[in-house]
């Protein structure tokens, strides 16, 4: 579903160079449930974001199916990742203002569909996403009244919502304890059971384990892809 | 917007409520100073567009051009017989003259004075007057006839049908019995035509002066269909100038007087002859201030926007994830600032309304909200002003990179975003408001001093009579009985009376040895104890006294000399070396004026117009003069009704009008003092919107820098350290504000100050004194937050995010 080729990211700021991603070649499957693990620094991140759209290469190709996303302007991007893509963060990052509802429902409402859905469908897809996660209680309630784990069981709701075809997930599990990050993965597994693709980035070997593949990452470059035996 | 920005704007405002409050307060408050400056503005450049065809309608002005003259520039009103001769030779010319002259209507024996003028018959085809009953051209053909406005109508006729009743009036010394032949609807406030009743103007053409070039005695009006047709008229003026005008002014008339035409809706703000331009500058200069007043709203508003972007920062972010594109985002927040401008224009209307009788007190105005019109002007502005407001930092939002926002776990922006711009908007605030500051001072000392001059005589302690022009055959008898009051110390007449009341003349006065008419000085005909009763000084030589008989000048010949006294600008201009050689100096060849005194200046006139070069004749008579000036002793209100008791016993059927040196020589500061309270109104409040903002934007900051101060603590510094930091963060703008604010102020004022002959100079103290003020308001202002966020425990401060 995804082909990387020769990827490469550098940031220059003050006239030093530096290179977050080195020519990067990674192929992810409609399905796979894929964990890219490494130090600080090694261009994990930069690379979930190239993935998400919200960071451009420097060089390479991005394959979306038989699209080549590097070359879609801004605008086109913006819809490709409200109608293709879902995200979940390490800080969460609802919006304040919003009750949890209305920021599950924010999935939505960037989506090019939207005028077609109803509010009523709207509505009910939000009800299924928060059921799917366990919040159904929180609906009414602002991210600030809810627990860590509560906050991102509500972010993978708002992620999964619009049904995408890509999950992206940033250092998920970062910010919760051992319980809250066991539920989060378990509702990651079962989303990937039911067939969405999945990329996360994380610091746990142990979060890695759920994913049927690992890609270690070092200095910008991947140096070792693991696939789970099973 | 989508229901969920409109959302999360409404729950980010009720959250933060102390930034609502300023954002949306500020803006209102610079809306309101805008929208009350505007009013002011639309109300003085609408006079007269009310008229149908106003456009049609030219002023013909009297432009003098003598040498050395005091009384140079265009006035307004010609010479009584003009139209008469412009028709000669221009048959097809449509026009009118408005004659202002007293107005007497008398009922039961006792006259009441009214706003009256004597009009050509064909008035009613250049002025379209709206008529409530009768018609305006027929009821002027008959000389009999009047026309009054329906004020007028209801004062004297009450519920009873008017048309058809006779009046008693008494016209420019003469009574007579008028039918009123029609009622015209009362002409609003914007308008100088000052008439709410007309008569047929009666034939002139035997009487002094009326054919005379130079003399000036009414208004003459012409209409024409189009601009272009006015403008080829005007181009032949100069030779008609000089076809007519040879007899009196000589060959080339038109290089002497010229005749010009003056749009009748540009009259009101074009300076009347010696006028300074003040009542136009005060209109530009009030509309400035409206207009900076909502620039530094528009500004506090971007910097408070700017400030917050970092607060939303992941917000931003997060949308931009989930899909929306930059267009979409940079919609939504200058939609949020078209709203919260929306509501701050409401707001605004309610301050503006709330406000408008205090600016109306202090302005000496009338205004109202037209809310017909206001509200779709607000409209309009509104978006603009939220379009103007929202651009660059829904720029900025939209433009933060999602990325590293969202993985980010500090506050995104951290409110650095646009700091820069913030500093340089500070700037360019507190520019302003220093320069407004500095204004204030100016204004306000230049006002004082103009009310503090000495004026050349004792202004306290005398009453100005000005209804003495009908009382030809009472003048004597009421002088003598004014004299006989216990309170009053001495009486006498002028042709020119402290508050300007009375004839401005002037004439040539050729100096011996020199070619040439010589220089043109103002003369003034005073009565008995003239100088003495205004309290003049005598520099040099005395003043006329009844021992001299030759003081007396009523009888003597234009070739007899005349004694006269001089002031102190007379002096130079007659080319003395000092009042002491001046002193028994004979001047003026042909029409031989001797020297006898030199008084100081003594100023009557406003302090716009310069003080001239005069010379004062002595006529102990009291015939020719129209104004009397008393000296009391006591309570003004004791005197006042003394005063009046023996006027209304010898002169009961004329209207008594009498007012206090001083309430007269007000009326002449009033136009400049009305424009000082409203310019320190809107300046005050624009300064206060700055600080509206700059308090935002330092709590903001403060905010920003918790973490920072955190760790300045732990390395050691001091609370007093941290406020200093913090202090200095915003003193640095308000100083460099200075670099601006100053050459700008100078420029400005120095140009206000030119208008005024007696004009303080412009001391570096006042500039100084602006800043001062302004570094005191910026450090009031950022002191509370700084000394709050200095005492913060470091641990708190370094937890925090």
């Amino acid at each position: 579903m995804i082909r990387l080729e020769n990827i490469r990211r550098s940031f220059i700021s003050d006239d030093v160079e530096t290179t977050a991603l080195a020519g990067i070649n990674l192929h992810v499957a409609s399905g796979e449930f894929l964990a890219i693990m490494g130090p600080s620094g090694c261009g994990k991140s930069t690379l979930l974001n190239t993935l998400g759209t919200v960071d451009r290469p420097t060089a390479g190709h991005y394959w979306f199916g038989d699209r080549d996303l590097a070359a879609l302007d801004e605008a086109r991007l913006a819809r490709f990742r409200a109608e293709m893509l879902g995200f979940v963060f390490q800080s969460f990052n609802l919006i304040d203002e919003l009750t949890i509802e209305e920021n599950i429902e924010l999935g939505l409402v960037y989506r090019k569909d939207r005028h077609r859905d109803g509010r009523g469908d709207r509505k009910t897809r939000v009800a299924e996403a928060m059921d799917r996660v366990g919040i159904s209680h929180r609906a009414r309630h602002f991210p600030h009244q809810l627990s860590g784990g509560q906050q991102q069981r509500a972010a993978i709701a708002r992620a999964v919502v619009g049904d995408p075809r890509l999950i992206l997930a940033d250092e998920p599990t970062g910010n919760l304890d051992t319980e809250n990050g066991t539920q989060v993965m378990d509702i990651l597994t079962s989303l990937n059971a039911e067939g969405a693709t999945i990329v996360m980035v994380t610091h746990s070997p142990s979060h890695a384990d759920y994913a049927a593949r690992r890609i270690d990452m070092l200095d910008g470059s991947i140096v070792a892809s693991v696939s789970r035996a099973i | 917007m989508n229901r969920f920005a409109l959302l999360t704007l409404y729950r980010s405002l009720t959250r933060h409520r102390l930034y609502a409050l300023l954002n949306i307060g500020g803006l209102a408050l610079g809306l309101a100073v805008f929208l009350v400056l505007g009013l002011y503005v639309r109300f003085e450049t609408s006079y007269e567009k009310w008229l149908p065809h106003h456009q049609q309608i030219y002023l013909v002005q009297t432009d003098w051009h003598m040498e050395n003259s005091p009384f140079n520039g265009a006035y307004p009103n010609t010479m009584g017989g003009l139209l008469d001769e412009l028709k000669q030779d221009f048959p097809s010319l449509t026009g009118t003259r408005i004659e202002p002259v007293p107005f007497t209507v008398i009922r039961n024996g006792i006259g009441v004075s009214e706003d009256g003028a004597r009009v050509d018959s064909d008035f009613s085809k250049v002025f379209d007057l709206q008529m409530v009953q009768g018609s305006l051209a027929s009821a002027l053909a008959a000389p009999a006839n009047v026309l009054i406005d329906e004020t007028v109508a209801q004062k004297y006729f009450g519920a009873t049908n008017p048309v058809g009743q006779t009046m008693t009036l008494r016209v420019n010394g003469e009574q007579g019995s008028y039918r009123v032949a029609g009622v015209f609807k009362t002409l609003p406030k914007a308008t100088d035509l000052v008439f709410s009743i007309l008569v047929p103007l009666p034939p002139h053409a035997n009487e002094d002066n009326w054919h005379h070039w130079g003399s000036t005695s009414l208004y003459t009006y012409l209409r024409f269909a189009t601009p272009a047709a006015a403008h080829t008229f005007e181009a032949k003026l100069d030779d008609f100038a000089d076809r007519h005008g040879k007899a009196d002014i000589g060959e080339h008339a038109s290089k002497t007087l010229q005749l010009r035409l003056l749009p009748i809706a540009r009259r009101h703000l074009t300076p009347a002859g010696m006028q300074a331009a003040s009542a136009k500058q005060t209109v530009v200069t009030l509309g400035i201030v409206g207009t900076l007043a909502l620039l530094i709203a528009i500004v506090n508003y971007i910097n408070l926007a700017t400030a917050r972007a970092g607060l939303r920062a992941r917000e931003v972010a997060m949308r931009k994830v989930l899909g929306a594109s930059r267009a979409v985002l940079v919609r939504q927040f200058i939609g949020e600032a078209i709203l919260m401008a929306a509501i701050a224009g409401l707001i605004s209307l309610a301050m503006a309304e709330l406000g408008l009788p205090l600016v109306n007190a202090a302005g000496g105005l009338s205004l109202a909200i037209p809310y017909s019109l206001a509200v779709p002007a607000l409209a309009v502005l509104v978006v603009l002003v939220g379009i103007g407001a929202g651009f660059y930092p829904a720029v900025l939002l939209s433009r933060f990179p999602a990325a590293s926002v969202l993985s980010s776990s500090r506050a995104p922006g951290g409110g650095q975003a646009g700091s820069r711009a913030r500093e340089i908007l500070v700037i360019f605030q507190f520019a302003l408001a220093i320069a407004f500051v500095i204004g204030t001072l100016v204004l306000g000392a230049q006002i004082a001093h103009v009310r503090n001059a000495d004026l050349g005589f004792k202004r306290d302690g005398l009453i100005i009579v000005r209804s003495l022009a009908e009382t030809e055959s009472q003048r004597g008898k009421l002088m003598t009985a004014f004299e006989k009051l216990p309170m009053i110390r001495s009486v006498t007449l002028g042709g020119s009376n402290a508050g300007g009341s009375g004839n401005n003349n002037a004439d040539n006065v050729p100096l011996p040895g020199q070619p040439g008419p010589g220089p043109s000085l103002r003369w003034i005909s005073v009565g008995k104890a003239f100088f003495s009763t205004y309290g003049a000084h005598l520099i040099a030589g005395r003043v006329f006294d009844d021992e001299h008989g030759s003081d007396d000048s009523t009888h003597r010949g234009r070739n007899d000399t005349r004694n006269i006294v001089i002031n102190r600008q007379a002096v130079a201009v007659l080319g003395f070396a000092s009042p002491q050689a001046a002193v028994g100096q004979i001047v003026g060849k042909g029409n031989p004026r001797k020297i006898i005194g030199v008084i100081d200046d003594m100023r009557f006139f406003s302090p716009r117009v310069p003080m001239d070069a005069t010379y004062y004749l002595y006529s102990p008579r009291t015939q020719g003069f129209a104004v009397a000036t008393l000296r009391y002793s006591g309570d003004l209100r004791t005197a006042m009704a003394a005063v009046k008791r023996v006027w209304q016993q010898i002169a009961p059927e004329i209207p008594f009008d009498a007012a206090s040196a001083d309430q007269r020589l007000d009326e002449l500061y009033k136009a400049d003092d009305n424009a000082a309270h409203l310019f320190t109104i809107g300046a005050v409040l624009a300064v206060l919107i700055g600080c509206v903002g700059l308090w935002g934007l330092a709590s903001f900051n403060t905010a920003r820098r918790i973490k920072e101060i955190g760790i300045r603590k732990t390395l050691g510094a001091s609370s007093f350290d941290v406020v200093k930091l913090l202090v200095r963060q915003f003193l640095r703008p308000v100083l460099i504000a200075n670099l601006f604010a100053w050459p700008l102020a100078w420029l400005a004022l120095r140009r206000w100050l030119a208008g005024f002959d007696d004009a303080i100079t412009l001391s570096p103290l006042y500039f100084l004194a602006a800043t001062m003020l302004a570094l005191l308001i910026a450090v009031l202002t950022v002191i509370t937050q700084s000394l709050r966020a200095a005492r913060t425990a470091p641990a708190w401060a370094l937890r925090h995010e």
